[in-house]
């Protein structure tokens, strides 16, 4: 059974046990039993997924908002000191930028990822050769973030792929350090992240796109509708609950890109290209500043939940 | 001339797209000792294997591929379990406070992972689980949950409810409604959701260098990025070669897949 839509399908009907309890002895235990079988069924339904997730996932997100408000450096006894983790934060030209390239990588993920996935799968969703230009997209996708790094390094760095392209048609003064000056790493990274990101948008939008029932598209073709008007009025609407997916995912994966960063600047020159995420790991890591990289985690996560937050209140549906 | 100008814009784009894959294999194939100091556009020589044994001998290589192929299928594994059972109880089951359980589990995606790490680093150094495979797993497992429980339970939800009636009617308990009818139903989903979260623990590395640190437990990701920093002095094409070889199992597995993928996120018809 599914959830009911509206109240009164279920309200009259709730009530249903206590009335007929009285009636019979045997039966009132029977329901009790049904009722208690159920929940214990769900209990063991619930437990291995809520086991993990609560204790690997919610107690450590738990004790890291705790440690924000401490003084603790990994040896020593942690020390309350309220807010001052997040005051001494927010008075850092260093988190300043981090908090800026962060918003600058979320703006770019969600853009480029997203605007670029829906043209691509649009343009690949005929039948014929598009389908293995596909893969071209597709395929990067399966590469992870450390060997995205690892390539994308090899075109960025002073002696690399890019600069001698650049080079050979003679463009010596587009040729640049690539990583070493902020905002340029910034961008050239968001880039590489993308040739890697996209791909999922991509399938995720063509199984969208397979979902548009034919007939309804040819109705819309015999009413004379076609090309970008037969997509924006046609197509697009349907592709409203995929969009919704392919932009969740691309706001939390924005915020969480580590790896990238980590091998192509490590944060640098200085800490000029550091997003939050990895002003984290250095801070905890590296500095064995717990609380503050603690804090640097939380503003993190207050970002992340609340910009998914009112993504989804608009975006989702009303239902469990 | 729409189509041609559409076409040209996507040829166009999709080079652009396989310029860094192509440079990436023509590199990888470069003999070591013949690397100029300079990118290689036109394949020179094969020396493909004997980078990647440098590779294999300088960041032990072969370990991190083993532990990594440990970690994302069994982790995977026990997530997606873990998730289709959670799912049937939100979705099927009359569970009482459905919404509570669905944030409480769907949460973990909506967190940032940084958020998790030095806590876990710290609890796992007290209870023994630092640097150990059970602990990568578990980890790993945890993290898997929730985005397959998202997968899995939206695909549950497209189960019309007169098949949960039907069965009921039929005599059938939760069980057999679970493991005979709706698991079946929802296998394509179950697939999904293996692939996606056995190809995120193939690839992440911070989790990997966080919990884990000597060769023989850290996944393969911490040993390329090991070899990436040590990159002028091995030469790009052994780091290169090294980045080439621990993409293939995740490549291969998508391509594998890849004509089910377009129709395993689909509702089903």
């Amino acid at each position: 059974m599914t959830e009911p839509a509206g109240q009164t399908a279920v309200r009259p009907r709730a009530p249903e046990p206590e009335r007929k309890a009285p009636r019979a002895r045997n039966r009132g235990s029977n329901v009790r039993y049904d009722g208690f079988a159920a929940r214990a069924g769900s209990a063991v339904h619930l437990l291995p997924a809520v086991l993990l997730v609560g204790v690997l996932l919610l107690v450590p997100f738990g004790y890291t908002v705790y440690q924000s408000l401490t003084d603790y450096d990994g040896l020593s006894t942690a020390q309350f000191v309220g807010l001052d983790n997040y005051v001494a934060l927010f008075g850092e030209e260093r988190f300043h930028r981090s908090l800026l390239n962060t918003v600058i990588w979320m703006v770019g993920t969600l853009l480029l990822p997203v605007l670029l996935g829906l043209m691509i799968a649009v343009l690949t969703n005929a039948s014929g050769w598009a389908t293995w230009v596909r893969y071209a997209f597709v395929l990067p996708y399966a590469i992870s973030g450390t060997a995205t790094a690892v390539i994308w390094g090899f075109m960025l760095r002073s002696d690399g792929a890019i600069n001698q392209v650049l080079g050979a048609f003679g463009l010596d003064e587009l040729q640049r350090e690539w990583l070493l000056s902020w905002p340029m790493n910034t961008i050239v990274m968001i880039l590489a992240n993308t040739w890697q990101a996209v791909g999922i948008a991509v399938i995720l939008f063509l199984v969208g796109l397979q979902t548009v029932p034919r007939e309804t598209v040819e109705a819309g073709m015999l009413d004379g509708a076609s090309g970008f008007r037969l997509f924006r009025s046609i197509v697009f609407p349907q592709l409203r609950p995929v969009t919704v997916v392919v932009v969740g995912i691309s706001i939390a994966n924005s915020l969480r890109v580590f790896d990238v960063i980590w091998l192509l600047t490590n944060g640098g020159p200085g800490w000029v290209s550091e997003t939050l995420a990895v002003t984290m790991y250095r801070m905890t890591f590296v500095l064995s500043e717990y609380g503050h990289g603690s804090a640097v985690a939380v503003v993190l996560a207050v970002i992340v939940v609340s910009v998914s937050w009112v993504y989804l209140r608009q975006q989702m549906p009303k239902r469990g | 001339m729409g189509r041609f100008v559409r076409n040209g814009f996507l040829i166009a784009l999709a080079i652009l797209w396989l310029v860094p894959t192509y440079l990436l294999i023509v590199n990888a194939m470069t003999p070591h000792e013949k690397y100029t100091g300079s990118p290689r556009w036109i394949p020179n020589g094969f020396g493909f294997f004997d980078n990647l044994a440098r590779a294999w001998d300088s960041a032990e290589l072969g370990l991190g591929l083993y532990n990594s192929l440990l970690y994302a299928t069994l982790s995977a594994g026990i997530a997606v379990f873990a998730a289709a059972l959670a799912s049937f109880a939100v979705v099927i089951m009359p569970t009482r406070r459905r919404g509570l359980w669905f944030w409480l589990i769907y949460t973990g995606t909506l967190l940032p992972l940084q958020i998790f790490l030095a806590p876990l680093f710290k609890a796992y150094v007290n209870v023994n689980l630092y640097d150990t495979q059970l602990g990568m797993v578990l980890i790993y497992a945890a993290l898997c949950v929730p985005f397959a429980f998202f997968v899995v339970r939206n695909y549950l939800t497209t189960v019309p409810s007169e098949v949960t009636e039907a069965a009921q009617l039929d005599g059938a308990g939760w069980g057999r409604l679970f493991w005979q009818i709706h698991l079946p139903l929802v296998k394509s989903s179950l697939q999904a959701a293996f692939v996606f979260q056995f190809t995120w623990v193939w690839s992440d590395l911070l989790f990997g260098i966080t919990l884990s640190t000597s060769p023989n437990i850290r996944p393969v990701m911490a040993a390329l990025a090991e070899l990436n920093s040590g990159y002028s002095s091995l030469g790009p094409p052994i780091v290169l070669s090294a980045a080439l070889f621990v993409s293939l199992p995740t490549v291969v597995l998508f391509l594998t897949f890849q004509r089910f993928f377009a129709s395993s996120l689909k509702p089903v018809g």
